[in-house]
């Protein structure tokens, strides 16, 4: 029972990271492979803090995610004017570069042996709580002028530019609120795992959680929601498959790719309207 | 001589948007050559000419998507050239596309929504709060761009998605968004490419309505001669980057250079 709350504890951790890269890839349009780094920032900077410094957890938290904001500005403010490929290109080279920032700094965060007795802050309530209220921040975003703009500026920067919207800016606002999300993501982690490394926050991270976002539709919050629970929750569930985990990932994202290209989501939210015009139905069928 | 048949067409009204001097080189090619020429307040101006005579360029000059290599815009004496792009649209400089730009991944009322976004003054902190104040903005844009909609007669169509809907509709809604973000110029660019004769005449009355109904000024590239000389108070044609002519539809359609630019000139030989 432990074992479950633990792997369902990581997939929350995983859904607000998810959500991150939702917001800059999915709603954007902005391939960035760099967002696990936002990851291990919020993660490093918090648990160094306590450890080191013994700061409260409390103030560790927004100082972690400010850390992270700033990071997250150093990359995208001259990021956002390149080309899209180019983006994807200086995310990876900073992400990797973050990582090596850590390995290389081994006085400070313990390089590739990583930094171990972080005391254990969270727990499943608090992470499944922060991703309620993370999934509303995002859920709010999208509905609001930000997420029609972002949506614009993906299908069509000309026009979008031609229309009065201030591409760059609504860019850079997408990335910072992705990269403040992801650090919170990454505070979470370490003070739930008590123990973090370099090596957890790689671009395969960052591509995973891109791959999910694609799984679930990129048009669909809900889908990569679903498809988070579905690529991380189950292989933990079936421990049988674990080490196929890779195969199922790439077989899934062949199958979507060339039968679903949308997504299993497609451009599906799960609203409150939608459950209420269901219960409608099921009163009516019985 | 050009520019003398040229000052007769705005006599005695103010200019809103004024452009001087433009040129623009891609490469080898000249594909702007010095071209000045005014739109006043509530005009309606043609841009027409053969095809690669620089119409288009020269509204993506205008609207900065290229920068000029020479030359300068003024809407209402305010110099805009420079700019960037959205700070031009932002002073009321909206525009139509030739080839059909809508945004994909947002339905119809959404794609209106977009062009009025930026004049939204509420923050990240409303976003986030759920406040009453991004509530109240929002439905008064959607409103708003409901009563576009109605006005270019898409009414009914708001849920749809921009692909899906009929060519000639396609063009009422990149209208429709362009009107969203609150223009004291209009720039369409062949607005009646690809729509059959009737959807022509319908087009026309729908410019027509936009412009009375919110004084704008228009600015108007297009192929269909009835298009332009029904419209218009004063034509601009272009060849090769340069002014070939300007003035009214009547001095235009006797001008025998734009006849010879459009048509060629007459071989003796097929007389014979």
């Amino acid at each position: 029972m432990e074992y479950i709350f633990a792997v369902l504890t990581f997939t929350g951790i995983t859904v607000i990271g998810v959500l991150g890269s939702y917001l800059v890839t999915g709603l954007t349009g902005l391939f960035s492979f760099g967002q696990a780094a936002f990851f291990s920032v919020g993660a490093y900077t918090s648990a160094m803090l306590v450890k080191n410094l013994d700061v409260p957890f409390l103030l560790a938290v927004p100082a972690a995610m400010a850390v992270g904001l700033l990071a997250g500005f150093l990359v995208g403010y001259p990021t956002v004017r390149l080309r899209r490929d180019y983006i994807s290109l200086v995310t990876f080279g900073f992400g990797e570069a973050i990582i090596a920032l850590l390995n290389n700094s081994a006085n400070l965060t313990g390089g590739a042996m990583g930094l171990s007795g972080i005391p254990q802050y969270t727990n499943f309530a608090i992470v499944w709580g922060s991703v309620a209220i993370c999934l509303a921040l995002a859920v709010g975003y999208k509905h609001s002028k930000y997420g029609r703009q972002c949506l614009a500026l993906r299908a069509d920067e000309l026009a979008a530019k031609a229309m009065g919207i201030n591409v760059n800016r609504i860019k850079l606002v997408t990335f910072l609120f992705a990269a403040a999300m992801t650090s919170y993501a990454g505070v979470l982690y370490a003070f739930y795992t008590t123990y973090v490394e370099p090596g957890a926050f790689g671009w395969i991270v960052s591509a995973e959680w891109i791959i999910i976002v694609f799984v679930g539709g990129i048009n669909s919050l809900t889908g990569s929601v679903f498809a988070t629970l579905l690529l991380t929750g189950l292989p933990e569930m079936l421990r049988f498959a674990s080490e196929w985990r890779i195969a199922v990932y790439c077989v899934i994202v062949l199958l979507i790719i060339n039968y679903r290209p949308i997504g299993i989501f497609g451009e599906f939210e799960l609203t409150l309207k939608w459950l209420r015009q269901l219960g409608k139905k099921g009163v009516k069928a019985s | 001589m050009a520019a003398a048949v040229g000052e007769k067409g705005g006599q005695g009204i103010m200019s809103r948007l004024e452009a001087k001097h433009l040129s623009k080189a891609f490469g080898g090619v000249q594909a702007i050559d010095d071209f000045s020429f005014s739109v006043g307040e509530r005009q309606i101006v043609g841009i027409i000419g053969p095809n690669g005579a620089g119409k288009t360029t020269a509204f993506n000059l205008l609207t900065g998507v290229y920068p000029l290599d020479q030359g300068q815009v003024f809407l209402d004496d305010e110099k805009i050239s420079g700019l960037p792009q959205y700070q031009i649209t932002q002073k009321g400089l909206a525009r139509t596309f030739q080839n059909i730009r809508l945004f994909k991944g947002l339905n119809v009322i959404e794609n209106v929504m977009t062009a009025a976004d930026p004049y939204s003054s509420y923050n990240l902190a409303d976003v986030f709060l759920y406040s009453g104040r991004k509530r109240r903005r929002e439905n008064e844009v959607r409103e708003m761009s409901r009563s576009f909609l109605a006005l270019v007669g898409l009414a009914g169509y708001e849920e749809e998605k921009p692909e899906n809907l009929p060519y000639g509709l396609q063009r009422k809604l990149e209208l429709a968004r362009a009107l969203a973000s609150n223009p004291k110029v209009l720039l369409l660019d062949e607005p009646a490419a690809g729509l059959n004769p009737s959807e022509v005449q319908d087009f026309i009355r729908l410019i027509r309505t936009v412009h009375e109904k919110f004084a704008l000024s228009v600015l108007v590239i297009e192929h269909r001669m009835e298009v332009i000389m029904t419209l218009c108070a004063n034509i601009y044609v272009l060849n090769f980057g340069k002014l070939l002519a300007s003035g009214t539809p009547s001095e235009i359609q006797n001008n025998s250079e734009v006849t010879t630019a459009y048509i060629g000139e007459e071989d003796e030989a097929c007389l014979l």
